[in-house]
Parts: C-alpha cells; structure tokens; sequence
C-alpha cells in the first residue's frame, strides 16, 4: 500500500485499517519523479496534496536573486503538503531532492473521505502540527548551534524519522542529499558544511560518504546537535 | 522569557580558521560563516576598527 509509512510508530496516531483504505481509495494517481523536479510553485492555487512515497523532497523559498533556501525536508511516508487542503495555495515551493514516487490525493477527495470522520481528520491535522514541530526545531537550530552541531542535528534528527518510517535501522540509512542541500538545510556554506562533517568523522560521531550515512555514536552524535526527539512525537519503542 | 546569553552583546570572541582557501568563522555563539580572503581581512580591518572606536566610546563616557 502508498500508504504504509503514513504516521507509523508516531505517538497515539496510527491509522485503523479502514482510515488506511479510504486514504488509499483517495489516491487519483501516483508518479515518479525525477531529482530536482519542481512539482508546485509557491503562489499557484492547487487542488491536490501528495503524499510522498518513497525518496526525499523539500519546501524551498527562493529570495528575490533566485538563492533557494530549504525550508523543510520530507522523508517517504509524509505529505508534503498536506495544510494546500485548507490554505488552496502555497507559501513556498515543492520540489524533490532525489528521484520519488509521490501519491496524489484530490482535495475533493480528502473532504469526502474525512466527513463524519473526527477521529480521522484529528490525525491528518496531527501530520500538519508534526510538521510545525519540525519548523521550530529548524529555528532552533538556525538560531542557536553552531555549525557541527546544526548538521549533527539534523543527521540525528534524519536518522530518526527514517528509523519510524522503517528506512533506517537507527545505525545506518541512505541519505541522497548533496553537502549542498546540507548546506542549504543548516545555513551554511559548502566550505563550511564540509569542514563539519569531517569534524564529525573525526570525532568518531558519524561518516557520510557516497549518500550513505553511518552513525557511529548516536547518543554522542545527539548530544552534538542539542538533539531531543521529542518534538517528533514517536512511538514509545516496543 | 527573555535569556541574558541570546540578548546581550557576546563577551567570548570567535574563531577564524582556514578551509579550502577561504576564512571560516566560528562563534561567538551561532555564528557560522565562510568569507573570501579579502572579505575576511575588510571584515576583519572594520570588526577592529569598531572595536577601537567602541574603546574610545565606553572611556568618554
């Protein structure tokens, strides 16, 4: 199912067998799409919101010269942009970092689906406040660490939402970002972004090489990062 | 809430260090940032001025 990795191992949120199936009947289509696709401009009305199934993408701003800054990156089993359903149009854009597979779910068909359904439309609105954690936690690390700890940080927090997506076994997970996206995630230069990731393999942290990352310490690498998981609101672990 | 380490000037300088040919400069704090060379020695010959300028500022007063 397109749907399997939709909140799952998330706080009080899993999904019954019939919210899974309606979420399925509402799937029009699924695509793939190639790296680095544009797939909704900031400012244009849509009627759709995707549900991204396997790869990465991101929400960027682009400033007034055409820089884009990633404002938010998403791993398989998260809507992209799920809060399109009540605002219609975006603030930023939408695009893919690596090669994905994305659902596409019709508003109309999400308002059908989600009528006479609190307990459901409880859990989608759960997903958008998931992801306003996530911008805070950006802030947060914006605003506060320092440059090895904005990418221990991250990686940490990478490292987790793919381990509740099922795509990392907590050691070790695929990451198919560039030290630019990197860069561009933590505010930093490539010069900069590059320095702290050898930091970090030197301080016997964490390897990123060939779009692989492997966490050698995670509880070092999460001190690191002023890294505390619990603004993703994870399932107690079994 | 406000925190005296986020709203007061920095009294712990940064450090400026070379990668790849160019000046990176850590903290004080947050701060991260990369320059060119002749970014860094302007930045550095204005940080220095301001810093004498700012001497002068605080014995006057």
């Amino acid at each position: 199912m397109f749907t399997d990795r939709f909140l799952a191992n998330r706080r009080g949120v899993e999904l019954t067998s019939e919210e899974r199936a309606l979420l399925e009947s509402a799937i029009s289509e699924v695509r793939t799409l190639e790296p680095r696709t544009t797939l909704v401009r900031a400012g244009e009305a849509i009627e759709i919101s995707t549900l991204l199934v396997e790869g990465m993408m991101s929400r960027y701003i682009d400033d007034h010269k055409g820089l884009r800054q990633l404002v938010a990156v998403h791993v398989a089993g998260e809507f992209v942009d799920l809060h399109a359903y009540p605002m219609h149009r975006l603030d930023h854009s939408i695009g893919t970092l690596t090669g994905a597979t994305v659902a596409i779910i019709p508003h109309d068909s999400l308002q059908v689906i989600l009528a006479g359904r609190e307990e459901f439309a409880r859990k989608l609105w759960f997903s958008t406040m998931l992801d306003a954690a996530l911008h805070r936690a950006w802030l947060f690390r914006l605003g506060r660490l320092d440059a090895v700890g904005r990418v221990a940080h991250f990686l940490s927090e990478t490292n987790a939402r793919l381990q509740a997506a099922g795509l990392s076994d907590g050691r070790r997970f695929a990451l198919g970002l560039t030290q630019s996206d990197i860069a561009e995630v933590c505010g930093l230069t490539t010069v900069h972004t590059n320095r702290a990731i050898r930091q970090l393999r030197e301080a016997d942290l964490c390897v990123f090489k060939s779009s692989l990352v492997e966490i050698i310490d995670a509880p070092a690498l999460a001190k690191r990062g002023d890294f505390d998981p619990h603004y993703l609101y994870l399932a107690p672990s079994e | 809430m406000s925190d005296p380490r986020t709203t007061q000037p920095f009294d712990s300088p940064g450090v400026a260090s070379v990668e790849e040919g160019h000046v990176v400069l850590d903290g004080p704090d947050g701060i991260a940032i990369t320059l060119t060379i002749e970014a860094a020695r302007q930045t550095g010959e204005s940080l220095v001025a301001a810093a004498d300028a700012a001497a002068r500022q605080a014995s006057d007063s």
